[in-house]
């Protein structure tokens, strides 16, 4: 596993980028990630994304349905990948810190 | 080599970005004679296994050479294969559903010296690049998947596989004296990508041993609940084990219930399940999805195991090429391998390829095996 040293944090990550472990989530991850996909800055409704990620996985032990996402949050698919341009596997979960999505994707 | 950008900005990603445009539109790349006369086509004959004529309602002919393609293969082999269609078909050509070549020319003239061109260029190891065939009666090219190429869930390989019993059946590529057409597909797991579920003979990657759990990391990598979820025999529960005094969730999978499918690996990456004296090969029989004659069907299993003997895999070319005589001498004209395995009767069928009936091959999954079993007095000794 390659580490990240980032804002006087040290992150392992996978090949892809995703964290090793859903708890060594933390801010600076978020930060971290915003630089390596392509978003500008961190506003209330990437935070509101996370956020529901975060709470959804902790109850659930899984990353919700991408439709239940969009009921959750209000935001349709579109402005999802307004928000994070690779989209809610790759850039917001990776963002919330949750595993890599797996199956033949 | 040192990185030379295509004008890519990262520090702007969305920047010029163009998206959703889709594939090009097909008759852009029609060759002028086939957007003439789309749609006016009268009828076609098979001059000689691999070469088509087909005319149309104005006069029109366009001759079609199809050669057999390897479906894996190099920028250097496309720009080959574009070479022969500058030389030969005006820069035109087209690639088959199952993943051959075909050449088209409305000149006549053309026909002989490409076939000769063809039939002449050979890889340095001695195989044909462009062998011609594939058409009629015969064994056109294999479907076939990514095996140890690419995927990280195959039970066998794929490319390997193919050319050994593509090699073994090279005759009926280049001929059209089976029965009737019959359609060999592969596939490296039973997710099936491709066809194997449907042809008439199939060849399937097929694991033997359960899944290893990988518990300190489970948790991390995979979300549980999709790992209990993807396994179709209930194998799999939720439970917790103690490691260097730490609680940690993990799954436990009941090995008598688990038939090794791996679906539980691919939802998690934590449960691996390849094996090289476990892994290997099911053959299967009697597929197809024509409407002809009779409805489609899946194909069954037939032979429960076969072990993986790369790089030729003697044993399982031997039993395709076993059934495949048997087939060739006892079927009826037009008669699809499936027809005729169920016109003799499976137990005929067993008989006739030589192969051994195991109690493997008696469907045990969920209520309609019951099915498949014989509800009748109607066999045959």
């Amino acid at each position: 596993m390659e580490t990240i040293e980032y804002m006087g944090k040290t992150f392992s990550v996978d090949e892809d980028g995703f964290i090793d472990d859903f708890n060594n989530w933390c801010p600076e991850w978020e930060q971290w990630v915003k630089t390596v996909e392509g978003i500008e800055e961190i506003n209330d409704e990437h935070r509101k994304l996370v956020t529901v990620l975060r709470d959804y996985y902790e109850k659930n032990g899984i990353a919700p349905m991408v439709r239940i996402l969009s009921k959750v949050t209000g935001f349709k698919l579109k402005h999802i990948y307004e928000l994070y341009p690779s989209g809610p596997g790759k850039g917001a979960c990776k963002m919330a810190g949750l595993p890599k999505p797996t199956g033949c994707v | 080599m040192a990185f030379i950008s295509s004008g890519y900005n990262p520090k702007k990603p969305m920047e010029n970005r163009i998206t959703d445009i889709g594939p090009r539109k097909y008759d852009e790349f029609y060759p002028p004679v086939i957007a003439k006369n789309k749609g006016k086509w009268l009828y076609h004959e098979i001059l000689e296994p691999g070469i088509l004529v087909h005319v149309g309602e104005s006069g029109d002919k366009v001759y079609t050479i199809r050669v057999g393609g390897c479906r894996f293969m190099s920028v250097t082999h496309l720009r080959e294969i574009n070479e022969i269609a500058d030389k030969y078909c005006d820069g035109y050509l087209r690639f088959t559903t199952r993943n051959n070549i075909e050449f088209m020319t409305d000149k006549e003239e053309n026909v002989k010296p490409m076939k000769e061109d063809l039939l002449s260029r050979k890889f340095a190891g001695g195989s044909y690049k462009f062998p011609i065939g594939g058409t009629g009666a015969g064994v056109t090219n294999i479907v076939h998947t990514q095996g140890w190429i690419h995927c990280h869930t195959p039970a066998t390989d794929a490319s390997g596989t193919v050319k050994a019993t593509m090699d073994v059946l090279f005759d009926q590529f280049t001929d059209m004296k089976l029965p009737a057409k019959l359609r060999v597909s592969m596939a490296c797991c039973l997710n099936m990508c491709g066809a194997v579920h449907c042809s008439d003979i199939a060849i399937l990657g097929y694991h033997r041993k359960p899944p290893m759990i990988d518990h300190e990391y489970i948790d991390k990598m995979c979300e549980i609940p999709l790992a209990i979820a993807a396994c179709p025999t209930a194998a799999i529960k939720p439970t917790k084990i103690e490691i260097e005094g730490k609680e940690l969730k993990t799954v436990s999978v009941k090995e008598e219930k688990c038939m090794f499918c791996g679906n539980c690996y691919t939802m998690c990456p934590s449960m691996p399940l390849a094996d090289d004296v476990g892994d290997g090969i099911v053959l299967m029989a009697g597929g197809k999805i024509s409407n002809r004659r009779d409805a489609p069907k899946f194909s069954k299993v037939v032979v429960a195991f076969i072990p993986n003997e790369q790089p030729r895999w003697p044993t399982m070319t031997a039993t395709i090429k076993r059934m495949i005589e048997a087939y060739s001498k006892d079927a009826n004209k037009y008669e699809r391998l499936g027809q005729w395995a169920e016109r003799i009767g499976w137990e005929r069928f067993f008989e006739k390829c030589e192969l051994e009936f195991t109690h493997h091959l008696i469907d045990d999954f969920r209520d309609p095996a019951y099915y498949t079993w014989r509800q009748t007095t109607n066999f045959k000794f």
